[in-house]
């Protein structure tokens, strides 16, 4: 880095403090300023007074159920991080039986269907994952139904997104769309959907599972579970694109069983937002997990496992 | 869609028309704000203690606490999201920003210091920077080479009632006012360089100016707005 006088430094405060200025040169003025006595308070006092120009910008904010997946995702990262120091680099320890998820698969044999039933109380009408018309054999069609019947899919991934995201987007297409009574259900219907979301996403008895694969920040999820209302809302994010034919599926993962919480594709961001209603006893859960599937999902994981996150009792 | 891509292009003809019209939009919002009677007896020490709020969650973040960071979030997530919606124009992108500041915020609260600012001018300087570096990253795409007709369009939609947002009004009457005493050509460099993230180089592209003008510009609007505003810059102790 060169070094420059106080005069070469000084020219370049102003534009340094607006970051309008050449980047190589950025450097070298703020080693200079940092043990300058004069140019450290004035590029201080310069960067302070053009960040009050930030008071200025139209108030704008993002949709209450976005907002609360933000806060949600840091408060989560925050912890986990806060959680590994003080580990002092233990690795965590990913659950056994999360494991036989990735590689050759793990199928749900009867046994362990059964062994799942006691705690998969029906709450809500059965809604089967899979969509009409996959060709599949009756044995696993059994294995599957026993598992799937207590979930119930709420919503499909990136819809929620949508009607949640860009108000200003939404404020266009209504006002092109034209009538008063459209607009007044639209946004009714948005508020009540983003009221629902934060509804099921906070309280004092959700449980958060925070999903990652071991390399890479992205991609990454969290699983809220409303203890209290049997809600599953997971939030996911840096998803790759899928190949044809295959999609996400999401696991939740017993002692006794890896039960399906519904398939999804992400949208262009690779991100999804995918609600399930389910009751599981409140101390059986022991991870939550992504796998990519053939289209249509499947009984029981077989493919690559591409995020995990274990449950802490 | 179609007539807020019909009003971007009108925006952007009639600055060509006009020539020297990217300030409009901002004097416009700056006029707007005189709505609002300034109160500067109540504004500072009510700042002065936010900004030592904001400090003690800055301390619990160093000893780890994350419910600080949730804490930091509520009180200025909204601030940080109006301004880098307002610089990006995309939502989606707008709260990836505020996300990796507040990560950031969480990762370097060590390195904050109460003596350089207050803490919401450290959050809103780190989550322009970024937002700046995706602008960037895009003009050197060419899919925008300058992106200054942008800030045009945005604030020229119906303005919001400066009184609504509580917490930010009477800071906004003063900024507003301050920046309105700059003479017009070193209001309009400070204004390209912050709301639209041109470099000095490409402000004197946009203005026909020698760089060496808008580099004196630049410096003197920012030394000319500092006294008037030097209350609010949050020096805490
Ligand atoms: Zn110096």
């Amino acid at each position: 880095m060169t070094e420059l006088s106080h005069e070469e430094a000084y020219s370049e405060l102003a534009a340094v403090a607006l970051d309008a200025g050449q980047v190589e040169i950025a450097d070298a003025v703020r080693a200079h300023a940092s043990v300058c006595p004069e140019c450290g308070p004035e590029l201080a006092s310069m960067e302070a007074t053009m960040a009050l120009l930030g008071q200025l910008v139209p108030h704008s904010e993002m949709s209450p159920g976005r907002s609360a997946g933000v806060r949600s995702r840091l408060i989560v990262r925050a912890g986990s991080e806060r959680k590994a120091r003080a580990a002092s680099g233990r690795k965590p320890d990913l659950l056994h039986g999360v494991a036989s998820l990735a590689g050759q698969g793990h199928r749900v044999s009867p046994t362990s269907s059964q062994a799942a039933a006691p705690e998969a109380r029906m709450q809500q009408p059965v809604r089967p994952i899979r969509q009409p018309g996959n060709e599949r054999g009756p044995a696993s069609r059994t294995n599957w139904l026993a598992i799937a019947a207590t979930l119930l899919l709420a919503a499909a991934s990136a819809q929620l997104f949508r009607v949640t995201a860009d108000r200003n987007a939404m404020r266009d297409q209504l006002a092109a769309r034209g009538g008063d009574a459209t607009r007044a259900d639209s946004l009714a219907a948005s508020l009540a959907e983003s009221n629902a979301l934060v509804a099921a996403m906070t309280g004092s008895d959700v449980k958060v599972v925070s999903l990652a694969s071991e390399s890479a920040r992205q991609p990454q999820a969290q699983m809220f579970w409303n203890r209290a209302s049997d809600d599953w809302t997971m939030i996911a994010s840096g998803l790759p694109s899928l190949k044809p034919g295959r999609t996400y599926q999401v696991w939740l993962v017993t002692d006794s069983a890896k039960i399906s919480a519904g398939t999804f594709e992400p949208d262009a961001r690779g991100r999804t937002v995918l609600r399930a209603k389910y009751a599981l006893d409140r101390n059986a859960l022991r991870a939550v997990a992504i796998t990519d599937e053939p289209a249509g999902g499947v009984p029981a994981p077989t493919g690559a496992m591409v995020i995990v996150g274990a449950a802490t009792p | 869609m179609a007539h807020r891509f019909a009003r971007k292009a009108i925006d952007f003809q009639e600055r060509h028309l006009r020539g020297q019209a990217f300030g409009v939009a901002i004097r416009r919002m700056v006029d707007s704000s005189s709505m609002n009677p300034p109160e500067p007896e109540l504004s500072y020490p009510r700042e002065m203690r936010s900004n030592a709020d904001d400090v003690a969650l800055i301390r619990r973040m160093c000893d780890s606490d994350e419910t600080a960071l949730g804490a930091l979030y509520d009180r200025w997530s909204r601030s940080l999201y109006s301004l880098v919606v307002h610089l990006l124009n995309d939502s989606d992108e707008a709260e990836d920003v505020v996300e990796e500041t507040f990560w950031q915020a969480w990762r370097k609260a060590s390195s904050y210091e109460p003596s350089k600012g207050a803490v919401s001018t450290w959050l809103l300087t780190i989550g322009r920077r970024k937002a700046l570096d995706r602008i960037r990253a895009k003009r050197r795409q060419r899919e925008d080479p300058i992106g200054r007709d942008r800030i045009l369009a945005d604030m020229a939609s119906p303005g919001q009632d400066p009184s609504q947002h509580a917490e930010g009004s009477e800071l906004r009457v003063h900024v507003a006012a301050a920046l309105r005493e700059l003479p017009v050509e070193q209001r309009e460099v400070l204004e390209l360089g912050y709301f639209n993230g041109l470099s000095q180089t490409e402000i004197a592209d946009v203005t026909g100016q020698p760089l060496g003008t808008v580099k004196t510009r630049m410096r003197l609007g920012m030394q000319k707005l500092r006294e008037p505003l030097s209350m609010h810059r949050g020096r805490t102790e």
